[in-house]
């Protein structure tokens, strides 16, 4: 079993990046469905890790599990390990400001706060760091630059995010979570909401942003994790079925259910 | 025959859109009238006390708003105290129920476990359906003893508070504006909880997730995303409260002692623009009927101010957001 797990764990062909969060057989339980069954799986350090599955799969399960978003409503447990740089983050001991610090969330629909665009950035921040204005000023102009969104932007700071088109929301979002200066960047279907042109502009994003974050992300469009990922996970029912480099994943997969997955027979 | 048939379907359609059109004009006829209808309401109700407190209104013009006499004997009156007591009243009510509401709602829409929600909001609906004569009744004969009975503490203690000390000094009696206010506060509460409750719900999860991720704590989210988010119809929900609160009249009647001193002690006696009006209003002739009817003519003037000042904030606050 042990061994089994650890075959699937690392994706074969890469050695040279460090493992930035380690996932040992983890299970996870809402009220009486069990909805991840012993997921294990070593994510390397500055790679996008992209995870396919069907609907209900559990892939958007486990990036909760992640930032332990999920602890905000009742009767759901988490049962295993999830090493972020060695440190357990299930581990109740381990606080929720530092790890929500280190690990940025960004979901499916665009949610800008009911506030301005400038508010929007400097939101976050303030609930880590005690910054001057002109500190803050400082911040928010270099994270909305690193989520390209500063040009867009720069004259209208003082206007509420919702006058933002979708794509610029979403955007304004990811600024939001780097604006903390995480580790790990947990992107949940990030462009579901979105039309092409403001999904092609995320996924570049995507690529600038890997020299500086772990991203890890769920997604539902298989040519988005063939084109943006450097290693894909498929998901199937509340288990891990194939974790591979992408390359090898979208031409010959292992397992038969990922390539029926990948070939459109299911799914 | 097959042109025929083709004009004949041509006629009934040309008839049935005929006919589609003139249903359409009724119904957009009966909705205007409608809207119109309360209009009318208002404007006729506003007219008809206007009309009936001229006597006093025209006849002693800004005497009627600056003094605080009332005085049936010599026909001398002033609507000051009853504004006083009106405003007063309300503001106290205002100030317990809008925190206490904002909690209870918070805690059902975030906190509470799933199976103490559906009851303990129900609860709070009935609440809203008790009758305000029975609100008066219980304030009378429960609330007021044991009013009297705490307010030698709240003077000991609150009372000797520069500044706000004032507002508690004073004989126990149990009656007055500080009761009133407290029982208001709890009329009122429903209301404004069951809106916020409402509202709070519409917020979307992903909206208060973001706000978790980025470590926001609990308090945070609804203060910080909730509450803004919700805003314009939490106002909303605290003018409904405020308005009744203004026109309360029953419950208000039984607590409030009835005297028409202005005060600087909340724990004194007073009077209300409504509760004056049911008292007297039986006994009441000539100029002094005459001066109630413009009293409720005033309340309406009061209400109006208080919901333009509350739009006026909330369009303040809204060009703050930037919008």
């Amino acid at each position: 079993m042990d061994d089994r797990a650890s075959a699937i764990a690392t994706p074969a062909a890469d050695t040279a990046h460090r493992i930035k969060i380690r996932v040992h057989d983890l299970h996870f339980h809402y009220k009486e469905f069990h909805a991840l069954k012993g997921i294990s799986m070593d994510i390397p350090e500055k790679q996008v890790t992209a995870i396919i599955g069907p609907s209900g799969c559990g892939k958007s399960t486990l990036l909760r599990i992640f930032n332990r978003i999920y602890a905000i409503y009742p009767g759901m447990e988490a049962k295993g390990k999830i090493l972020v740089d060695g440190e357990d983050i299930l581990d109740t001991r381990y606080s929720m400001n530092r790890l929500r610090s280190k690990i940025g969330m960004v979901f499916q629909k665009p949610v800008p706060f009911p506030m301005t665009i400038f508010e929007n950035v400097a939101y976050g921040i303030r609930h880590h760091e005690k910054l001057s204005k002109a500190n803050m000023a400082n911040r928010v102009e270099e994270a909305l630059h690193s989520a390209a969104l500063w040009s867009e932007v720069k004259d209208k700071l003082k206007q509420n995010a919702l006058s933002l088109s979708g794509g610029q929301q979403q955007r304004l979002c990811i600024a939001r979570a780097i604006a903390l200066k995480p580790e790990v960047l947990l992107l949940d279907e990030p462009t579901s909401a979105l039309d092409p042109i403001a999904t092609g502009r995320i996924e570049q994003l995507v690529e600038e942003l890997k020299s500086q974050f772990t991203i890890v992300m769920v997604t539902h469009n298989m040519q988005q994790a063939a084109r943006c990922s450097d290693q894909t996970a498929f998901m199937y029912l509340g288990e891990l079925i194939e974790f591979e480099q992408t390359e090898k994943i979208f031409t010959k997969p292992d397992k038969k259910q990922t390539e029926d997955y990948i070939t459109g027979r299911f799914g | 025959m097959q042109v025929t048939l083709t004009r004949q379907l041509v006629r009934d359609s040309e008839r049935r859109a005929h006919l589609d059109a003139r249903y359409d004009r009724i119904f957009r006829g009966v909705l205007k009238f409608c809207a119109l209808l309360v209009l009318a309401a208002l404007l006729g109700a506003a007219l008809s006390t206007l009309w009936g407190g001229r006597e006093v209104l025209f006849g002693q013009g800004l005497h009627f708003l600056t003094s605080d006499a009332w005085n049936p004997v010599k026909d001398d009156y002033g609507a000051l105290s009853p504004i006083f007591g009106t405003l007063v009243t309300s503001l106290i009510a205002i100030v317990l129920a809008v925190p206490v509401s904002f909690g209870v709602a918070m805690f059902l829409t975030e906190i509470a476990p799933t199976w103490m929600r559906g009851p303990v909001s129900s609860a709070i609906e009935l609440l809203a359906g008790i009758p305000s004569i029975i609100y008066g009744m219980w304030g009378l004969f429960v609330f007021v003893p044991f009013m009297s009975g705490i307010e030698p503490a709240l003077s000991a203690t609150l009372g000797r508070i520069p500044l706000i000390g004032k507002l508690f000094q004073g004989p126990p009696l149990g009656l007055g504006l500080l009761t009133a206010g407290i029982v208001l506060a709890v009329m009122i509460l429903p209301f404004i909880t069951s809106v916020m409750r409402e509202v709070f719900q519409t917020v979307p999860t992903r909206l208060k997730e973001s706000a978790y991720a980025l470590s926001s704590t609990r308090w945070e989210v609804l203060w910080d995303i909730v509450l803004p988010y919700t805003r314009s119809a939490v106002i909303g929900g605290i003018i409904l409260g405020l308005g009744r609160a203004l026109g309360e009249t029953m419950a208000v009647t039984f607590v409030l002692g009835n005297s028409y001193n202005i005060t600087s002690s909340l724990l004194m006696p007073g009077t209300s623009i409504s509760s004056s009006i049911a008292n007297e209003f039986n006994e009441a002739v000539g100029v002094h009927r005459s001066a109630l009817i413009a009293l409720g003519f005033l309340l309406f003037v009061v209400t109006f101010i208080v919901l333009l000042i509350a739009r006026l904030m909330l369009h303040q606050l809204a060009r703050r957001e930037g919008k």
